[in-house]
């Protein structure tokens, strides 16, 4: 006769005992900084005084939600996303197509290898790259435009980075360029899951290359598409690395988004109002949330 | 002596006690060898002391110094192995970010004793307040004090106390690479007013010598104030903030712009490493002999020009006048700071006075190296005061044009804000400079409101 197992909400102890490590970790490394994060921003905390930070309610996020600056750079870090994530899908997807029809095994590898190459080089050694690229008076790029082209002077030639329209494009492009590899990667993994009879059917029945990538491969590889958007669409908006190096503090450059704006009031201006950087970085939050729901909802799949 | 070794070392004992750093066995052995007379505290003076190899608080002495100080001035380690055992760090700032050292001092520790990197007006009042640091004036020797140029020790001090100890000097003034201002037709000699800089500025382009005439660093505290220093230096509030609207900083901003017109286009734009801070894009025009004429701290020019194809060619002067101008600029130390949860702070007095009096790197400082030239200049009189009695072969001229300069300079006041009231004003005074503002009064109120705002809100 089976005796009567003791069960915590549902699960017996035995399952609570390998359960616990990783709740234990969630709850530690993931639930704790935010709550904490969510606690701070309900108080006048800064880090710079000694004296105990006061509960405030919701004044930081009303502050925060009046500040024009506030949806100035979401709106910046907005436009940033839109231009990078198409390039996390139409480049790395048409490269993966390309090398998935090499039929060379060894070829295969070391184009596999070259476009890793971006992903594993050091992000300091990248924004150095990127920095003496779009110099305005030394990079190579004004320098073909200027000197071989002739098409500008040094008086007129783009200015690339800093406070100009053509900044966060200039950063995009970087972006597409580091991550083009590592994107691709996952589509590979897509194409390769994709049985082989499958377009070879197609092409069987009449299809043309054309169709056989927009109705047999193409639905096949939305999980990818979405895990990559959705994923991409998250580092996109909280950008902060890039444009602490390539626009520094400056408020009305387009590189000053509501990361950094964040990291301005709770790491440089007056006492460090981390309190209130924390209302800004839960609005932000919210606001990504509610499109990261959008765009689940937009590659759900259809089967 | 032996005597009062003794005390000092169970005082020391003591306060570790008191801080939980040793237990009451080890406090009661500790002791009991300090009481065992000289040979007693010998042996503890080997752990202690006398000997940054293992302070008397357990570790040993532990200075930690701003990147580029170790890059630009490469006998720091020369004055290092005078030090037994020192802990040489690299501090872990970035563009005047200070988060680690706030982080510990909320815990009541330091990883180090002494900072060396603080410029006072950027961080000096910020780190009282987060209680990172503490004030030198009871290790600091007398003789020392008195040394410093008062103007310098002003600097430093806030409320009476000397917060930074300061070691090296700069003071913002005028550059010209002199193969292109001969090329356009000019005097070789520094032009006095900001009329006669401007009319050059022009010549210099128009006569095709170079594609710039001239060029500043964009950051407020490196262009907006000197210039405004240059017609007053009465221009800071009552409660120590830089009076943007006040007439020397109109007129300033007006100087801006009119530098701009034959200036390097991407002026305005954010360096290219240290957060934007350095490697700024008049430096890059300066080193790449694209520019006649230069306004920034001596060290930038003296840097800048090792990339020329012939450096002798660089020339430095005074920061020029307006009409009627007062004639000072700007000057600020970067120098060391004591940390309040530090150990070792006799030691690292004597250590930072070790390091700011060493000759070797004044040398290399202003005569140069194989690896550069920063040109940054002492700040005690009693070796200009050796220099010019005795004036040794390697000391360039440009030092008494600094030195000289010093004496009409005007440090930026130290302010919580002192430094973020020109980040912030930054892009709001720039749209004068893009013609976005036609009015600079308007732009200037506006940068006022901005820093306002800002305070208001802590």
């Amino acid at each position: 006769m089976a005796s009567a197992k003791k069960t915590i909400l549902g699960l017996d102890l035995n399952t609570w005992v390998f359960l616990l490590p990783a709740l234990l970790f969630f709850a530690g490394y993931q639930l704790f900084p935010i709550v904490r994060v969510v606690w701070i921003s309900f108080t006048d905390f800064k880090y710079l005084t000694n004296d105990p930070p006061n509960w405030v309610g919701f004044a930081n996020y009303i502050e925060a939600v009046n500040d024009p600056l506030m949806w100035k750079s979401l709106g910046r870090a907005a436009y940033f996303t839109v231009l990078f994530l198409p390039g996390t899908i139409i480049f790395p997807l048409l490269l993966a197509v390309l090398v998935d029809r090499v039929r060379n095994a060894k070829v295969a590898t070391v184009y596999r290898v070259i476009l890793l190459i971006p992903a594993v080089i050091p992000s300091t050694l990248v924004f150095v790259l990127w920095k003496w690229m779009y110099n305005y008076q030394i990079g190579p790029i004004n320098y073909f435009l200027v000197e071989i082209m002739e098409w500008f002077t040094y008086r007129n030639a783009p200015q690339w980075l800093g406070g100009t329209d053509l900044t966060l494009p200039s950063v995009a492009i970087m972006e597409i360029w580091w991550g083009l590899g590592y994107h691709s990667i996952f589509f590979l993994a897509g194409l390769a899951a994709i049985p082989k009879d499958l377009p070879e059917a197609a092409r069987v029945d009449g299809a043309n290359e054309w169709q056989v990538f927009w109705y047999v491969i193409r639905p096949r590889l939305q999980p990818i598409m979405m895990i990559l958007v959705v994923l991409r669409f998250g580092t996109a908006m909280a950008v902060i690395d890039e444009y602490l190096i390539f626009g520094g503090f400056n408020r009305a450059h387009p590189t000053y988004t509501w990361t950094v704006f964040m990291y301005d009031q709770a790491f440089k201006t007056g006492l460090w109002r981390q309190g209130f950087a924390a209302s800004i970085g839960m609005v932000g939050a919210v606001v990504m949330m509610i499109f990261v729901a959008y765009l689940v909802y937009i590659f759900r799949s259809k089967d | 002596m032996r005597k009062e070794q003794e005390i000092v070392f169970q005082n020391e004992n003591r306060e570790q006690l008191l801080e939980g750093k040793i237990d009451r066995r080890e406090f009661m052995s500790k002791t009991l060898t300090a009481g065992l007379g000289l040979a007693g505290v010998g042996v503890a003076a080997n752990f202690g002391s006398n000997s940054a190899q293992a302070g008397s608080h357990g570790r040993p002495l532990t200075p930690t110094f701003y990147q580029w100080i170790e890059d630009l001035h490469p006998s720091i380690p020369k004055v290092n192995s005078k030090f037994p055992g020192v802990n040489y760090q690299i501090a872990p700032v970035e563009g005047f970010g200070i988060e680690r050292f706030v982080a510990e001092a909320k815990k009541r520790e330091s990883t180090w004793d002494v900072y060396v990197g603080q410029t006072p007006f950027v961080e000096m009042t910020a780190m009282i307040e987060a209680d990172v640091i503490e004030p030198w004036d009871n290790y600091i020797p007398k003789d020392v004090l008195d040394d410093m140029i008062p103007s310098i020790r002003d600097e430093c001090t806030i409320n009476g106390k000397l917060y930074g100890w300061p070691f090296l000097l700069d003071v913002v003034g005028s550059s010209y690479h002199s193969g292109i201002t001969s090329k356009a037709g000019l005097p070789d000699d520094s032009p006095s007013t900001w009329g006669e800089y401007l009319a050059r500025s022009q010549q210099v382009v128009d006569s095709g010598a170079a594609q710039f005439g001239a060029t500043f660093d964009a950051r407020g505290w490196r262009s907006l104030a000197p210039f405004t220093h240059s017609l007053s230096s009465d221009c800071y509030t009552s409660e120590g903030l830089f009076d943007f609207t006040g007439d020397a900083a109109i007129e300033a901003l007006m100087l801006m712009k009119n530098i701009m017109r034959d200036s390097n286009p991407d002026i305005l734009l954010a360096g290219t490493s240290d957060g934007g801070m350095n490697g700024t894009p008049d430096e890059v025009a300066f080193a790449a002999q694209r520019v006649g004429y230069y306004t920034k701290y001596q060290n930038a020019p003296l840097r800048m020009a090792q990339y020329w194809d012939n450096p002798d060619q660089l020339r430095l002067g005074p920061l020029p006048k307006f009409a009627g101008g007062e004639g000072s600029t700007v000057f600020w130390t970067t120098g060391a700071a004591l940390f309040k949860h530090g150990k070792n702070k006799e030691k690292a007095a004597e250590y930072v006075k070790a390091l700011t009096y060493d000759m070797q790197i004044w040398k290399d400082s202003l005569a140069g190296t194989s690896t550069g030239q920063p040109g940054q200049l002492p700040p005690y009189k009693s070796i200009y005061s050796n220099w010019a009695s005795n004036k040794p072969g390697w000391l360039p001229d440009f030092v008494g044009l600094v030195r000289g300069q010093l004496d009409q300079a005007k440090c930026i006041d130290n302010h919580l804000f002192g430094l973020q009231q020109f980040i912030i004003g930054q892009s709001v005074w720039e749209t004068y400079l893009k013609g976005e503002e036609k009015n600079p009064r308007v732009a200037m109120q506006n940068v006022v409101d901005a820093v306002h705002a800002e305070m208001k809100r802590g």
